[in-house]
Order: C-alpha cells, then structure tokens, then sequence
C-alpha cells in the first residue's frame, strides 16, 4: 500500500481546506515546482541558479523502472507546494482588495464627516 | 547560584555535544561544539569558560550578482536545497557516528532574523530532532553571538559592541539580561556598507563589506577624509542619511557631474576624489561612531573591555579603531574574533543553546519551535551567568 502526503489548511474565517496528490497531474511528477523557482527579478540580474532541485531519480537509474520512493515523496511535495502557495497568495490578494476597499470606505467616510465639520473638502 | 551541569549529558558520558543551525540570513551554518563537563561548572559564573571544542563549522554563503541585495524568497530557497547536505558534512567532520546516540540538544536560530530563511532551517531542526528523538533548543541570534565572542576570548563581563548586517547594538549585562545601552535608530551598519556596495556594483563575494573594507586600504589620500554627517544620538546612531548622502557623491563620481565641488575641480575639472576615498570615509566616518558609543557605555557600566561581535566585527580597521580607545583606558582591552566566529555560524548557536540546554531550558512541544522575525536581545533571561 502506497501513502501520499496530504496538507490541511484551517483558519477561523473559512471551512478547513485540503490538499491532496494526483499523480495524473504533471505538478506531481517533477521536482520543479512552478512556484518554487528563483525569482525573476534575481534571474534578471544575472543570478545563475545553483539552488536548483536534483531531477527525481529512477530505480538503479533505469528509466523504464519507475522512480524511487523518496524521488516519488520530492516530487508530490512539490506539487502540493505549487498548490498551497498559489491557495496562500490567492488569500493573500483576497484580504490586500477587502483591505483597500475598507480604506477608501474610510476615506470617504472621513472626507464627508470634515465637510459636515465645516471643512472646505480640500487638501492642505 | 548558577549549576550549568543541572542537566547530565547522555548515556552517562562526561561530555555534552550540540549540533546548532543558522539561518538567519544569507548565510547557512551548521556546527557541532562539545562542552565537559566540568567541576568547575557546579557552581559559579563560568559559562565563558566551557573549554568548548568545535568538532565542525560549515558555512555556505547565498550570493547574488553586484548590484543586488538578498531577496526572502531566494535566500529560503538556497537554505532549502543546501541544509541536508550542510548537516550532513558537519556531522562527518565531527566524526559523529550515530547522531541519535551522540547528540544532545539540537539547537536553532528562533530569531532576530528575515522570516522564510528562519522557516527553512526550522523545518530541518525539527525534522533531525523527530528523526534522531533529540530534543530541541531555540536560541536568540544575537545572543549566539556574545556566547560565542566571550567563549573564544574568554572575556568575562565585557561591553559587546553587536555589529551585523542586520543589528548595530551595544550591550552590556545586568541581572540575567543582556542590556541595550546604545543601537542603530534606523538601518544596521553592515546594511549600510552592503548597500553602498551595491550602488557601487561591487561584488557581493565573499561579502559586500570586506570588498568595502578591501577598497578602503587602497586609499591613497587618508589624510584628507570626505566629510560626511556624523550622527550620534545619545547613545544611539543614524546611518540612513549618511548612506543616501554618500551614495549621492557615488553617482555623481559615476556620472561625472563636474558641478559637484567636492568631487571634482572647478577650474581644470579634474577628479578630486575616487572610490577608494569614499569607501575610506565612509568606514572612517561610521567606526568613529561606534568607537563614541561604546566608550560611553563603558564609562557608564566602569567596564575595562570591550567584545566585538557580528559580521562587521571582522573588520580589521574598526579593531584597530577600538583598540585605540581602549588603550586611552586604564586597563582597556579590546577582543575579537575571526571571520569563522564574528559571520554568522552554527557553532554560535549550537554554544548559546547548549548553555541553555545545561540549566535545563528545554522545548517541550513543537509549537514552541515558532521562528520569530523580532527577537530583541533583552528579552532572553540569561539564566547561565550570576
């Protein structure tokens, strides 16, 4: 029987979320995660990645043997890393919009309660 | 009454042996270090004299390309890929067979420090202690750092001048708590270095602020120093102005603004000043800041000496600079490390924690293993000296 590594997320705001593997998807086979790379910006500057994850490996290096357990492991973490990190940003987007909403909501509030204080509404 | 042998070492041997991770940063350290255990240490304030032996010091450096600071992101990264490989050559080095056997305490770097580093040598501690059941130790950097200074120069209550990339503290102890008596109010002085270096494009390799340092003995012109804000505050410092006025005088140097009278001629336009002059002042002109601090805390605490410690702490220029005040003290000394110790390490860490680990501070549950960005040196009780 074979085990996959699985990841809960649970925060107060929302119902718990799961993350699981599917060996069917490409993000659960490659020890390259799309995001889990150096970033743009590094690369862009001349930066020559030596951080680089090792390929998975395969049974005594034979390809038509499959790949090894821990290469299997490397691999699925890698995918459900891609997933927790596009899920984390995804909220983090979320509460960066309700934030600024909130803000402007606040700046109009403000803006109408200095014109009933008897403000002229202009900036000093 | 202080006992560091309040904890026995394992398996009833007359040695404690810690493995320390850092990762606080750019740079990646894993050490081991191997305490006696010593009569000597039933009782009294000896924790500066553990007779240490430091079985292995690994160190791999993040580097990015001239011109460019060390993102999060990246940094986490390069600790991600290389702390496996990094346990492992210390283990080796420190000829540890069987490491669930031979280890004690498992310590780690809990913080001050940029986050996502932090997390990813957590996650390996926490792992190496689940894989081998050894318990765990979480320590604060910048007391790594002291322990680690007053261990290998067996200074026992001297002023510490902290100085790093990251921190610009001067602290001196007092009732179970390293005191700040003076500190950076706005950017730490190797960040200041570090980013002049990079308006400079310099190469980040082996760090920013020895190629600074190495430009600056090049100078030819010392007697002239380029006269830049001092700003002392009391017993704290500013450096963020300074930085953006040198690095104004940089690209113009760069631009060949001949306008600008401090640079160059105004009658023949020719250059008055070069790189060397500039990263020379600028040395001279923060040093002497420091020197100022660090002699009024001594004057306030009527300490003779003073430890340098943290990256910046290797260089040679501010020793220099620190042993002149001292010797204008009766009695002063200064001491100091080499780059193996002053740039973060494991071995710090694995000393700091291994003190901790003998009075019997231990992490009894892996929610306490929580890395932590703010982790002021003041709020670590020092249980280990009187």
């Amino acid at each position: 029987m074979s085990h996959t590594p699985t990841a809960i997320y649970s925060c107060p705001d929302i119902p718990s979320k799961n993350f699981e593997v599917d060996i069917t998807q490409e993000r659960f086979n490659t020890t390259n995660g799309k995001s889990t790379g150096p970033s743009e910006h590094v690369l862009n500057a001349g930066q020559v990645d030596q951080d680089k994850p090792s390929d998975p490996k395969h049974i005594d290096d034979d390809s038509s043997k499959g790949l090894t357990a821990l290469s299997k492991l490397r691999c699925q973490l890698t995918g459900l890393q891609d997933d927790i990190n596009d899920f984390l940003t995804q909220r983090m987007e979320h509460a960066k919009n309700k934030k600024l909403k909130v803000s402007d909501e606040k700046r109009l509030d403000q803006e109408i309660n200095e014109l009933l204080d008897g403000g002229d509404g202009q900036d000093e | 009454m202080v006992n560091l042998n309040t904890i026995p070492p394992k398996n009833n041997r007359e040695y404690y042996i810690a493995i320390g991770l850092e990762g606080s940063a750019n740079k990646l350290g894993v050490g081991v270090v191997k305490h006696p255990r010593l009569a000597s240490h039933q009782s009294g304030d000896n924790s500066h004299i553990c007779k240490a032996e430091i079985l292995s010091n690994i160190r791999d450096t993040y580097i990015t390309p001239p011109g460019e600071g060390f993102l999060p992101r990246d940094t986490a990264r390069h600790h991600r890929n290389w702390v496996t490989r990094i346990i492992k050559r210390a283990i080796k080095e420190a000829k540890l067979t069987d490491p669930k056997l031979d280890i004690d305490v498992i310590c780690f770097t809990k913080g001050p420090g940029m986050g996502a580093p932090l997390h990813s040598v957590v996650i390996a501690a926490r792992t190496i202690s689940l894989l081998w059941d050894v318990p765990l130790i979480g320590v604060n950097h910048c007391v790594g750092h002291i322990e680690m200074g007053r261990e290998i120069t067996k200074a026992e209550n001297p002023v510490v001048l902290y100085v790093s990339g990251g921190n610009t503290q001067v602290i001196a102890y007092s009732e179970n708590r390293y005191r700040i008596f003076g500190e950076t109010l706005d950017v730490a002085i190797g960040n200041c270095l570090d980013r002049f270096a990079r308006t400079l494009k310099i190469s980040n390799a082996p760090s920013p602020g020895y190629n600074i340092e190495q430009l600056a003995k090049q100078c030819k012109n010392k007697d002239r120093l380029i006269q830049l804000p001092y700003t002392v505050k009391g017993m704290d410092l500013s450096m963020s102005g300074i930085l953006a006025y040198i690095d104004s005088l940089a690209k113009d140097l760069f631009k060949e603004n001949k306008k600008n009278k401090l640079l160059f001629d105004q009658e023949t336009g020719e250059g008055l000043v070069t790189v060397e002059d500039l990263c020379y002042s600028l040395q001279e002109n923060l040093f002497a800041m420091l020197v100022e601090i660090t002699e009024r805390a001594m004057a306030h605490v009527n300490a003779s000496q003073v430890l340098i410690v943290g990256g910046v702490g290797s260089n040679v220029r501010l020793q220099e600079m620190m042993a002149q005040m001292c010797r204008d003290r009766a009695n002063g000394r200064v001491h100091a490390t080499d780059e193996r110790f002053c740039i973060d390490n494991g071995v710090m860490i694995a000393q700091a924690g291994l003190l901790q680990y003998r009075m019997g501070d231990v992490i009894k549950d892996l929610k306490d293993t929580v890395v932590t960005q703010k982790f002021r040196t003041d709020e670590v009780y020092v249980s280990w000296r009187e």
